[in-house]
């Protein structure tokens, strides 16, 4: 039976403009992400943030050029840092220059593992949104930008939820067609 | 005027007028002008890599590609963040002790390291400090800078007009540190009492602040001990190499080279590591700046200047001397200091064979003038304009004006103060 891309797509957290590092850093850690897709002004997914440049939010940018520096600080320092994380915003990561922010990837619903594969390759990101043709419909939790906070309750109304493929999918599907098995 | 003696004139200026206002690339002005001379045949192959007096200066860019190497090897070792850190510590993370122990540290750091790499190295950790201080870091910025161009002037190789003048004048190690480290270090007082002025009064001191500084561990900044051993001891070695010139008489380039070589020997690191902070642009733009002056010499133009400057100055070497400082720190506050001592010195060793001993100091008041005059603007230095750039990126932007009102009081101070040391040491 052919590999359909819809079987391999999956509802992943979408954050905004507003969304706090520390948030963006519990749906990284919650569901390890290794990028985050961010929602346009429109609410639609419009971005991705690798998520180790969230992690720079949460790291000074003196102790990212000079990283001998992170071991002179006390455990007290750290838990500062880590404090500030609710003051930054994925917003200024969109802004900065020294980020490099991806376009959504938009792969059709039909295509290939190896179109996938080679389109991700070629953009360098590691979350291809899947088309919205056939998706699945559902509660839009996962959907609903996080910061959005007035809208996280789960609507009445359904409404269309996005569904992605990711990279560690991909390889994953790729190693079981080839019968070399699964890694983990 | 022949038309060839226009058209390299033009080539010149046009060349200085592209590299004071950035529009290109230094290094990709300074060549092309290199390249328009020999079109103009200003310069020739046997000119650029032979010619003494009109050639590419291969002691220079010898000497900076080897402090370059050395430089990049030692701060892999954490060797500045451990100075600094610590220095912030004996300050008892007082806001202006620490600020003024930042200023002394950069000013030393400076003297022995080119200054863009000098702030550089200090911009992360002087970051941090402020940060644990709960201080606004951009005063601290500032200091430093300003710090790093007078610091600079001390010795041969603190700054890059003093390596050109040294090769242009035959002046050593020890020449620099004897005419040039007294005057720097009584401007460095005279800075730091400026900077309570400009900035001190302003940091008010904060035990549980003060606490958190005192709290970091500058051990865990020194990753690996072997590597900071041999670093400071091939320093150490090279600093000697350099002063004791008149005794090996090896030159300051092949010292730097020896050194860079040795370092990267008992290292072991690989040649990527040892050559990846080598500013190799840095290193054309000097070659392509020597071959545009070259294409002057050769043209005649420096030897009418120097005819006509030596008819002006006549036996007056004292006013030669402050005209020659005063106006080489309004010209290096404006633009980049490097290729006004590229030109001026060509002009200043016709003085100088004109005049004799007498006229000798014209060189001190030459590098005096082209060093300080860096502080003047904020861009007047590279290092201002590193600095600027590094303050952005922290998301404490320094303005043009808020640099230079505090540029211009500082150069105007220690240029002031370098008159009478001229006047009464030389004349």
């Amino acid at each position: 039976m052919p590999l359909r891309l819809m079987d391999l797509a999956l509802p992943l957290p979408v954050v905004n403009r507003r969304t706090t590092a520390l948030e963006a850093a519990r749906r990284i850690a919650g569901d390890r992400l290794s990028a985050l897709v961010v929602a346009g002004d429109d609410g639609t997914p419009a971005f991705v943030v690798p998520a180790v440049d969230v992690l720079g939010l949460l790291i000074p940018l003196y102790l990212r050029e000079d990283t001998r520096l992170a071991g002179v600080l006390d455990e007290s320092a750290a838990e500062e840092l880590w404090g500030q994380a609710d003051r930054r915003t994925i917003g200024e990561l969109l802004d900065s220059e020294d980020v490099r922010v991806y376009d959504i990837l938009r792969v059709d619903p039909d295509a290939t593992l190896v179109e996938v594969a080679t389109l991700m390759a070629a953009a360098h990101t590691s979350i291809a949104l899947v088309e919205a043709e056939h998706v699945h419909r559902g509660h839009g939790t996962h959907a609903t930008p996080a910061g959005d906070r007035e809208t996280d309750e789960p609507r009445a109304v359904e409404e269309v939820e996005p569904h992605f493929i990711t990279l560690p999918t991909v390889l994953d599907a790729a190693l079981t067609a080839r019968g070399g098995g699964r890694t983990a | 005027m022949t038309i060839q003696v226009v058209a390299g004139l033009v080539v010149f200026l046009g060349a200085y007028v592209l590299i004071a206002t950035e529009k290109l690339p230094r290094a990709t002005v300074a060549l092309t002008g290199g390249a328009l001379m020999v079109l103009l045949g200003a310069t020739d192959e046997a000119g650029i890599f032979f010619s003494e007096e009109a050639g590419i200066d291969w002691h220079v860019i010898f000497l900076l590609l080897g402090m370059m190497m050395i430089v990049g090897i030692l701060r892999q070792s954490g060797a500045f963040e451990y100075l600094a850190i610590w220095a912030a510590k004996r300050a008892r993370g007082r806001p202006f002790v620490v600020m003024a122990m930042l200023i002394v540290i950069t000013a030393m750091l400076s003297a022995a390291l080119d200054n863009v790499t000098t702030v550089l190295l200090v911009a992360p950790v002087t970051l941090l400090i402020a940060d644990r201080l709960g201080v606004p870091p951009v005063p601290f910025l500032i200091t430093q800078v300003m710090a790093s161009n007078i610091g600079g002037a001390a010795t041969l190789i603190g700054d890059p007009p003093n390596i050109i003048v040294a090769s242009r004048a035959n002046l050593t190690f020890l020449d620099f540190l004897e005419h040039l480290t007294p005057l720097v270090i009584g401007l460095m007082i005279v800075f730091i009492g400026l900077a309570w002025l400009l900035f001190g009064r302003r940091l008010h001191h904060d035990a549980e602040r003060a606490a958190k500084v005192m709290a970091l561990n500058e051990r865990e900044a020194i990753k690996d001990t072997r590597l900071l051993i041999t670093s400071v001891a091939v320093i150490a070695l090279v600093l000697a190499g350099f002063a004791l010139q008149g005794v090996t008489h090896l030159d300051p380039a092949v010292v730097a080279l020896l050194g860079a070589g040795l370092l990267a020997l008992l290292t072991r690191l690989e040649a990527r590591k040892v050559v990846a902070d080598v500013e190799w642009e840095t290193l054309l733009f000097f070659a392509g700046l020597f071959v545009m002056v070259g294409g002057l010499v050769n043209l005649g133009v420096i030897d009418q200047l120097g005819k006509a400057a030596t008819d002006a100055v006549g036996t007056n070497y004292a006013g030669a001397g402050v005209a020659l400082l005063v106006g080489s720190a309004l010209v290096s506050g404006i633009i980049d200091n490097i290729p006004y001592v590229a030109t001026m010195a060509p002009l200043v060793a016709d003085l100088v064979h004109a005049g004799g001993a007498a006229a000798e100091p014209l060189w001190w008041a030459l590098t005096m003038g082209a060093d300080l005059g860096g502080n003047a603007t904020a861009v007047g230095a590279s290092a201002n304009v590193v600095v600027l750039g590094i303050a952005r990126r922290y998301g404490h932007p320094i303005s043009f004006w808020e640099f230079t009102k505090y540029g211009l009081l500082v150069t105007g101070v220690t240029v002031a103060l370098s008159v009478p040391y001229l006047l009464i040491r030389y004349f």
